[in-house]
């Protein structure tokens, strides 16, 4: 090679590393916080159980109140009493870590132990952007949340309901749905939850994708699991529990509180229950099939006394968020919580701030599952292409912080504060020479210009910057490979679906 | 550089392009070999600077500003472009070539911050200017007595805080009382600093990083090149 031809392979290189970045794992390598003593968790383990044996549960599903009376609990009317010694019992046989399948094998995530997961906003039924505002989502929309979640480096699922496409018939959107995450990513995705039947159809679709035999040794979809605080399982969560226990796939079994309309005012309050709901539902699901993959889920936060209105970011929401964590690790239980939650209708300050202060508490209390990650908007109301893009770069800086210090002899540099003189500079020593490319984070959404720079390029703010970068992003998305013979099948067995619904013409 | 190390079989115009692969690189003793190849096949030194090392700095610059190069890559180019200048500035003043420009550069007096002063003088020499550099905390006597010795088309203030910015204006007046403020392209420039202020206390110009300086220094010397004739 001549030396011209080395230097042009040299700039080829250097221009490589412009290309987009990796896919990450995030392993929390820094110390949990724990907020509570060991003793507050005893306090809080025995309300609990207080509640579960004296106050109940109510399930509203007969089949579902005789496996559970089959197992020792008793059942009166829609109430079910547990025994806290049967509670701790079946919710022990729970894996401490399970692994969920994506279509592309190295995006397998752990769920549990030091691992963390980001996964999308989840539910929406409105889409924001900067140039058609806010309007019904629709499945279009929902295929572009999935690119979006697909192309981030920092997001390792694909989500579930990333918005709710109201142009597709309620009872056959499923389908598109779940098709959608598996053609247009191949990270892991989320099953439906909408009544049984849906749960049935999802599961077949992961055995067309996965094949039957490889999903039940380790579960191909993990699905969301609401309770409906205060203390009650519907029939559409409790048949969709029951479909996925009996085929071993995963759930966040998640009580949704917002402290003061759905659990006392105070936080203690809050968590006792939450913890209650969480471990019946825990429970109930390895009576079905004991070892089934389960997360301890979280969604705490508290109303606006004053309004009625959900706050997020809230100090309580973050205390709560912290010692939920902590329960989960005492029952030695995958945790889900935390998200880019607000309350603000477009990306402001105030959807930073309020974002910020609830994802600060979700990584340091080292939340294995975080939903809702990316996105989040009016309370869950609407899916915001921009918050999504900026919500990423959070999730690359946590991905930097997570790590933790690395204090070897390279990270101490010792040659390089002995070459510098007092007062000289870093910027030429071997050891910047080394590692200036990847030393640090640099935000991509974040403008580090100065202000004549900046004011010379538009003004811009990170709303608009975001924008950009949005239609950067799915204007360069490109479909990972899938098996022709697979989609087909896919394909066949959702047209099949959709002709059997009551609602087709 | 390991193989291929016979320049001499090496075309002119290649040698050209390899000088600019080599500055991009930073590598400072390759492209003193090829400054002096170019010198022994007896291309002129004005040449041998502006074909082979300004045009190679230029690529630099362009690459810099969109965000391909970082501040430590820019930084090793300059330093070989600077190990070329060396093997040249000798044989330009012998020859009587045009030079790019001198400068002299420091901190105002009770300032010590010169991380900023220090990476304009890199770029500036990175450019092809002979920069003197007479560092940090300086009064109106040194910028005085440099001037007088050094005879720069070029004088570079720096201050970052903004106790001290003011005191540019104190060397500005002792510039006009010696009668030495005409002689002088005055750059003004650091953290707090801005166009107005500049022109408050009666700068040229300010520039707001490394790069503005160059390309300010370089169209500033133009112009006053073009507007007196000699």
């Amino acid at each position: 090679m001549s030396r011209n031809l080395e230097g042009r392979a040299r700039r080829a290189g250097r221009a490589a590393a412009q290309q987009p970045l990796e896919k990450q794992r995030i392993r929390y390598e820094l110390p949990v916080y724990d907020m509570l003593s060991p003793e507050s968790v005893e306090r809080l383990h025995h309300a609990s159980m207080r509640i579960l044996s004296e106050f109940g549960i109510a399930f509203y599903d007969a089949e579902s109140r005789d496996i559970l009376k089959s197992h020792g609990a008793r059942v009166d009317g829609d109430i079910v009493f547990f025994d806290p010694e049967m509670v701790t019992a079946c919710v022990a046989k729970a894996p401490s870590v399970f692994t969920q399948l994506a279509r592309n094998p190295e995006n397998n995530i752990p769920v549990g132990g030091n691992a963390v997961n980001f996964a999308p906003v989840y539910g929406p039924p409105y889409v924001l952007d900067a140039d058609q505002g806010r309007r019904e989502a629709k499945l279009e929309d929902f295929i572009n949340f999935v690119k979006l979640a697909y192309l981030s480096p920092y997001m390792h699922h694909s989500g579930g309901t990333v918005v709710e496409p109201a142009d597709e018939p309620v009872e056959t959107r499923h389908l598109d749905m779940v098709y959608s995450h598996i053609k247009y990513s191949d990270k892991p995705f989320m099953g439906s939850v909408t009544s049984a039947e849906n749960a049935a159809d999802t599961v077949r679709m992961a055995e067309i994708l996965f094949g039957a035999e490889a999903i039940r040794e380790n579960p191909a979809v993990i699905s969301l699991i609401n309770v409906s605080s205060p203390r009650r399982f519907d029939d559409r969560m409790l048949g969709a529990m029951k479909v996925y226990a009996r085929a071993r796939q995963g759930m966040v079994i998640t009580p949704f509180i917002l402290s003061g309309a759905m659990a006392p005012v105070s936080i203690a309050g809050t968590l006792a229950q939450q913890n209650a709901e969480a471990l019946a539902g825990i429970a109930f699901a390895q009576m079905i099939e004991p070892g089934t993959p389960v997360v301890y889920g979280s969604f705490l936060t508290n109303i606006d006394l004053q309004s009625g209105a959900p706050v997020f970011g809230s100090p309580e929401s973050q205390m709560g968020l912290y010692a939920s964590a902590q329960l989960a690790r005492h029952y030695g239980l995958p945790f889900r919580g935390g998200g880019m939650f607000t309350s603000s209708k477009i990306p402001d300050a105030q959807a930073a701030y309020e974002s910020v202060m609830v994802m600060l508490p979700a990584i340091m209390a080292r939340t294995n599952f975080v939903l809702h990650a990316a996105g989040w908007l009016e309370n869950g109301l609407a899916s915001g292409y921009e918050k999504f893009v900026l919500d990423c770069e959070i999730l690359g800086m946590l991905h930097t912080w997570s790590k933790g210090l690395d204090l070897s002899d390279e990270a101490l540099a010792m040659q390089s504060i002995a070459e510098v003189a007092p007062g000289g500079h870093h910027l030429g020593t071997e050891h910047t020479m080394r590692h200036f490319r990847t030393a640090f984070y640099r935000a991509e959404m974040f403008d580090y210009n100065s202000a004549e720079v900046w004011t010379e390029a538009g003004s811009e703010d990170s709303f608009a910057r975001a924008n950009k970068r949005v239609k950067k992003l799915l204007a360069s998305y490109e479909a990972p490979a899938l098996d022709e013979a697979r989609d087909e099948a896919l394909r066949d067995f959702m047209a099949r679906r959709k002709a059997e619904s009551p609602k087709a013409s | 550089m390991s193989e291929n190390n016979d320049l001499t079989q090496i075309e002119t115009s290649e040698l050209l392009v390899i000088i600019h692969e080599d500055l991009y690189d930073g590598l400072a003793d390759e492209v003193v070999q090829s400054v002096n190849e170019l010198l022994r096949r007896g291309m002129s030194p004005y040449e041998t600077l502006t074909q082979g090392l300004v045009a190679g700095m230029d690529v630099v610059g362009v690459d810099f500003r969109d965000g391909i190069l970082f501040v430590p890559e820019v930084l090793m180019a300059a330093k070989a472009m600077k190990a070329g200048m060396a093997v040249l500035r000798p044989l330009l003043a012998e020859t009587g070539a045009p030079s790019i420009g001198t400068m002299v550069i420091g901190t105002v007096k009770g300032d010590i911050h010169d991380i900023g002063k220090n990476l304009v003088t890199m770029m500036m020499e990175g450019a092809g200017f002979k920069v003197h550099d007479i560092g940090i905390n300086n009064d109106a006597d040194k910028f005085i007595a440099a001037i007088r010795e050094h005879k720069p088309e070029v004088l570079g203030m720096s201050a970052l805080l903004t106790t001290t910015m003011p005191y540019m204006k104190t060397v500005i007046q002792a510039l006009e009382r010696e009668g030495l403020r005409k002689e002088v392209i005055v750059l003004v420039g650091g953290a707090p600093v801005n166009a107005p202020f500049a022109e408050a206390v009666g700068a040229d110009a300010y520039c707001r990083d490394a790069s503005v300086a160059v390309t300010t220094a370089k169209a500033r010397l133009e112009e006053r090149r073009n507007a007196v004739p000699v």
